[in-house]
């Protein structure tokens, strides 16, 4: 399985040249699969230059929304695919009661917030709720479960024969409880985590930053590495950085991760996402 | 019996419901599907006798031998008959005012059920209770 990340900002776009190094798109990551196609992880900005990247190589292309988020489809209108009489697009989100996907996807895909309705989009576009057990794509084993962040938000875990990635860019496990002493059933995400070759998860704020935002859906640093822990993940990657945070700021919040980790005698590597980092996972 | 007994993965609404009955006064209970006690507070854990941290889930045979609930003359009330039954039944929620069994007497009791159904179905309900003010015992 070959990951790359095409967006790992949370909130909104930073562009600039203080967010260069760690990239300013927010949520998007893709994984490539045998026949050289793509499963894309959330919509946000960084989705427009992988459907740039994209051109011509596959027909069908499957979109997983964790959750409809700005942050997580705003880049859906900039998505190449979508506007490709040849291609077809199947976007997937978490069910939620009331409304279906695409109704809840067109409130944003409509006037007055975009030029375009949705059902004007060229391609075949379908959209579908996850399914609540596994189910394939591509050759890949795909698993959804709600996790612990604000509205219907899933966590992936993607599995082929080289390993398992599990996607957790939006996620409170913390709130409410002592990750540290919980029982794994108890733990938002865990399942899905457990025992992973790649943890992406979400580690919005440095400690000192978490308190005025407790309850917002994210996770501090400390939370962050404990979840990583409990979950014994081989390589984890921290996301969702906030805007607010630089370059330099993401490199000391990188040096501290990197300290305490290795302090706490954990296994497994661990490191900060990076817009353009490839990973390949090998069996 | 121990937590381990347990399904590997609760659901988050059971999580959720958890996080937030574990921090308030009120005595609250937490079952699954089957009606197992999958969880409760320590305001509960007063009445049961005893912590979850200690104890653990308790199935619905155990808790129904012990607490019962029962009606004014002692009689156990049938399991299809609670309000939490109702609950997991209908997807609704539910009260009724009982007695349950405690340190070897019965306490009169209202309970409220509330229903866990999420975008993946029933998962189980959340039931509030406090014993009946003296003033208002039937």
């Amino acid at each position: 399985m070959r990951v790359k990340l095409w967006g790992v900002r949370g909130s909104i776009p930073v562009p600039g040249p203080g967010a260069a190094g760690f990239g300013g798109n927010t949520s998007c990551v893709g994984i490539s699969t045998d026949d050289g196609c793509e499963l894309i992880l959330d919509a946000g900005t960084g989705i427009r230059e992988l459907g740039v990247a994209l051109a011509g190589r596959c027909r069908h292309v499957h979109v997983l929304l964790t959750h409809l988020h700005f942050d997580h489809i705003q880049g859906l209108m900039f998505f190449a695919p979508l506007f490709d009489p040849a291609a077809e697009v199947t976007v997937w989100g978490p069910p939620a009661a009331g409304r279906a996907l695409r109704e809840r996807l067109a409130r944003f895909i409509s006037n007055p917030l975009c030029p375009v309705e949705i059902r004007e989009l060229p391609a075949r576009v379908h959209f579908k709720d996850t399914p609540s057990s596994p189910w394939r794509l591509d050759g890949l084993e795909i698993k959804a479960s709600l996790v612990a962040h604000r509205g219907p938000t899933l966590g992936y875990r993607v599995t082929d024969e080289t390993g398992s990635l599990c996607y957790l860019p939006d996620h409170e496990p913390g709130l409410g409880q002592d990750l540290a002493t919980a029982t794994p059933g108890w733990i938002s995400g865990h399942a899905l985590a457990s025992g992973a070759s790649l943890l992406i998860h979400d580690c919005q704020y440095a400690d000192a930053e978490y308190g005025p935002h407790r309850g917002w859906g994210h996770s501090r640093l400390s939370d962050a590495l404990v979840f990583a822990k409990r979950a014994d993940a081989a390589r984890t990657v921290l996301f969702h950085h906030a805007p607010e945070h630089d370059d330099v700021r993401l490199d000391e919040i990188a040096s501290e991760a990197a300290s305490r980790w290795a302090d706490g005698g954990n296994g497994g590597a661990i490191e900060m996402a990076r817009e353009g980092r490839v990973i390949e996972l090998h069996a | 019996m121990d937590e381990v007994d347990q399904p590997e993965e609760q659901p988050l609404e059971l999580i959720l419901a958890r996080n937030l009955i574990s921090i308030i006064s009120l005595a609250a209970v937490l079952v699954d599907t089957e009606g197992a006690l999958v969880y409760y507070n320590e305001a509960a854990a007063e009445a049961i006798g005893s912590r979850f941290e200690e104890r653990g889930r308790i199935s619905r045979a155990e808790w129904s031998a012990e607490l019962g609930p029962f009606d004014a003359e002692g009689r156990p009330i049938p399991y299809e008959q609670l309000p939490l039954t109702n609950a997991l039944r209908d997807g609704r929620p539910a009260s009724g005012r009982f007695f349950m069994g405690v340190e070897g007497g019965l306490l009169e009791i209202v309970a409220s059920a509330l229903p866990l159904v999420g975008p993946n179905g029933n998962n189980g309900a959340m039931v509030v209770f406090w014993p009946v003010p003296a003033d208002q015992e039937g």
